[in-house]
């Protein structure tokens, strides 16, 4: 019965949190006003994953990190002809329509191309660029291939959620097909034979080759259509006066073949001073911002997750009326969810599900999701560190008249924490490493600062030997100041 | 006639099918030292911890200063407990404070005395106990009976009406027991009323007014201590000196 009634609970919780996310879809339609939205706001926000040159890439302009690229410079010109402000926000590219759907993002300008799957879910304008596909291959064994043809017992990388992923899946025989996140790490997966080609647009492939001289190219001979090989902008579904907008300034870019002449030319530009300075010293501005956010989330997520732990081990722990039996019972179930899901899950269901009621910054979101997280693991620490104070403790404390609130905070607590001080430090160094999934929602903490380095540089492994370096001088000083806690709660 | 200062009446307690007190109707009068001795388990010490309610009867009354404890909200039991003091076998000093933090928190947190003057009572209390050279020790770092006194000093420092002793000399080192005894005497001199559970029966016979014999649930016998220990009414009494007294 105690099971069944636990069982109802979770369920009940998880339909409370899955309700949010699953009533506005049906609401979309109603009225279109996008266009009105964006021009009140005054800002255009734009979408877009940023290691994919040269259509949009990190790039230091001016001692400070931008998003540059050939998509950056579209999305200016549809925001300037708006008349609106251009806002970019950088996020995996897995998370790009997400970001559309739930509204964290207004457009998307990604390379992405209008695949029929993609246009069920949003609105596409008219294509802006037609490129085609490549294979990256190594210098080296370059004379090795011809074509997608030539893979067969080979293993071809393309980046997740891409075109390219699923065309390469369909097209070769023979041929594994390995997904990543991101370019970057497709090309560091390359040049250390992980895998034997890189599928990916034409001139990410040109730029790729151009900035680093152990990179050859090869033609994929893929059988396209149009709307495979080209990009298009996307907006929210339903959204048609936006696009209607937007389609004029696109119109414009082909007609005037702005893409070829300018913004490509440009993007250029930033590729070459880009790899200038490769050294990690030269980004150690990228690196310490990376270490702020990264210690900012843990710090935060660790005292939001005491404070909630506190009070859910105390939810149950709670016995007597019904009020306290249904605190109890709802307690154990979020307990019980939240350690059952996965933290990333969390975080990807705050920012984007939440975000369909509350519009969340990415920073807040990440908090908020870590600390709900966090709490229910504190939750359970406490909850062990009160059951191991001595019953006499309580029952002294009363004796002398102390409230059960005065008991539980001078006396009972007190002792509670100290012995769980080892295992709260170790949550709090567990975060400091755990707080890293925050970066496919796009804050910048370091693993996501990393991927800007590395991107930026073409270099792959020395910012994650950097990056390793500074989270293990963080664990350890943090180990090393709540030992120098623990001792000092030491009496006896 | 004085008016009682703890009244109970047709007590019972039972934990779930345990019955562990089965009928107690007894008074205690200002000033008076009672002594509760009987067997392991015939339910002393959770008679002792229904007076101030640490223990919840399961039907009966406790009256306290002529206010039915049981009938009352959380916050007057709590009001009402700050008037009797008590004292455990195993202790119950706080241990992540110093001996006299121990003494001043409840006179700080419950009565809002200031901190000078909760110092200034704790070390007058430490002195009353001898202990004054341990203010600022760790409940660890003290023996047995050091400990005790600690914890006795700590319940006076509410200035209770009554106060109630849960065998507190039964975890003690034999050469301990007299220091902690000493202590209780000279407060039962002072005119303290007290509830003693203990199996002291030196203590019994020099300090109590009465003597309650407790067996099977029920106070068998109610009596002075000469009458007590010189003549024991029931069988029961009789078994139980004859066991103790060699």
């Amino acid at each position: 019965m105690k099971k069944k009634l636990a069982f109802i609970f979770a369920l009940a919780f998880a339909l409370f949190i899955g309700w949010g996310a699953l009533t506005p879809t049906t609401a979309q339609a109603a009225t279109d006003d996008s266009l009105s939205q964006v021009q009140k706001k005054g800002k255009l926000v734009m979408g877009t994953s940023p290691d994919y040159p040269p259509y949009e890439f990190q790039a230091t302009v001016h001692g400070k990190s931008k998003i540059v690229g050939m998509d950056v410079a579209v999305g200016q010109k549809i925001a300037k002809d708006l008349g609106v402000k251009l806002v970019v926000k950088s996020m995996s590219f897995d998370s790009l329509l997400v970001a559309l759907q739930t509204g964290k993002v207004d457009m998307v300008i990604s390379g992405m191309n209008p695949t029929p799957a993609r246009k069920k879910n949003v609105d596409f304008t008219h294509l802006y660029y037609q490129g085609g596909y490549s294979i990256v291959v190594n210098k080296s064994e370059k004379g090795l291939y011809k074509d997608k043809d030539s893979f067969k017992g080979k293993t071809i990388g393309a980046q997740t959620g891409s075109t390219m992923f699923n065309e390469t899946k369909k097209q070769t025989t023979g041929t594994k097909v390995k997904g990543m996140t991101s370019v970057s790490d497709l090309i560091l997966a390359l040049q250390s034979h992980k895998i034997d080609g890189v599928a990916m647009e034409k001139p990410s492939a040109q730029a790729y080759v151009a900035n680093n001289k152990q990179l050859a190219m090869i033609p994929s001979h893929f059988d396209l259509s149009s709307s495979d090989t080209s990009a298009a902008v996307a907006f929210k579904k339903g959204s048609t006066s936006l696009v209607n907008a937007a389609n004029k300034s696109v119109d414009q870019i082909r007609k005037q073949n702005l893409v070829n002449k300018k913004y490509l030319p440009a993007a250029g530009k930033h590729l070459k001073t880009n790899t200038v300075n490769t050294s990690m010293w030269h980004y150690w501005k990228a690196f310490l911002t990376g270490v702020k956010y990264t210690l900012i989330i843990t710090v935060c997520s660790v005292f939001f997750g005491f404070i909630l732990g506190v009070i859910l081990s105390l939810a149950r722990m709670a016995h007597g009326g019904v009020l306290k039996t249904g605190l109890r019972w709802l307690a154990t179930a979020y307990v019980e969810f939240i350690r059952g899901t996965p933290m990333m899950v969390q975080v990807m269901f705050v920012y984007f599900g939440l975000g369909l009621i509350v519009n969340l910054p990415a920073l807040t979101s990440g908090i908020i999701a870590i600390s709900l997280n966090s709490g229910a693991y504190i939750a359970e620490y406490i909850r062990g560190g009160i059951n191991s104070v001595d019953e006499g403790q309580t029952e002294a404390a009363r004796s002398l008249g102390l409230t059960s609130a005065s008991t539980l905070r001078y006396v009972v607590l007190p002792q509670a924490l100290k012995n769980i001080w080892p295992s709260l430090g170790n949550e709090f160094i567990t975060l400091i490493k755990d707080s890293s999934i925050v970066s496919i929602i796009g804050v910048s903490e370091l693993i996501f600062q990393s991927n800007i380095v590395r991107s930026d540089t073409y270099r792959g492994v020395a910012p994650i030997a950097v990056i390793m370096v500074l989270y293990f001088i963080m664990t350890f000083t943090a180990s090393r100041i709540l030992n120098y806690f623990e001792r000092r709660m030491q009496h006896d | 006639m004085t008016k009682p200062i703890i009244e109970v009446k047709n007590l019972a307690k039972n934990f779930d099918k345990n019955v562990v007190l089965k009928d107690i109707t007894e008074q205690v009068d200002p000033g008076q030292v009672v002594v509760v001795i009987g067997p392991s388990g015939s339910g002393k010490s959770t008679f002792l911890r229904c007076l101030n309610l640490l223990e919840t009867p399961t039907s009966g009354q406790v009256s306290f200063d002529g206010q039915d404890l049981t009938t009352l909200d959380t916050k007057r039991v709590n009001a009402l407990r700050e008037e009797m003091g008590m004292v455990f076998q195993s202790f119950n000093l706080f241990p992540n404070m110093s001996v006299l933090e121990n003494i001043k928190l409840a006179p700080m947190k419950v009565k809002g005395m200031g901190n000078d003057e909760a110092t200034k009572l704790a070390h007058q209390l430490l002195q009353q106990v001898n202990l004054d050279d341990h203010a600022d020790a760790f409940p660890t770092s003290l023996s047995g009976g050091q400990a005790q006194r600690v914890a006795i000093a700590r319940a006076l420092a509410m200035n209770p009406k009554v106060m109630l002793f849960d065998e507190p000399t039964s975890a003690l080192d034999p050469e301990m027991v007299g220091e902690v005894l000493n202590v209780m005497q000279d407060l039962a001199a002072q005119g303290m009323t007290m509830v003693v559970v203990t199996h002291e029966m030196g203590f019994a016979k020099s300090v109590a007014d009465r003597v309650w014999f407790m067996d099977d649930g029920y106070i068998q016998e109610n009596s002075t201590p000469a009458d007590f220990f010189a003549h024991p009414k029931t069988d029961r009494a009789k078994d139980f000196l004859s066991k103790i007294l060699m």
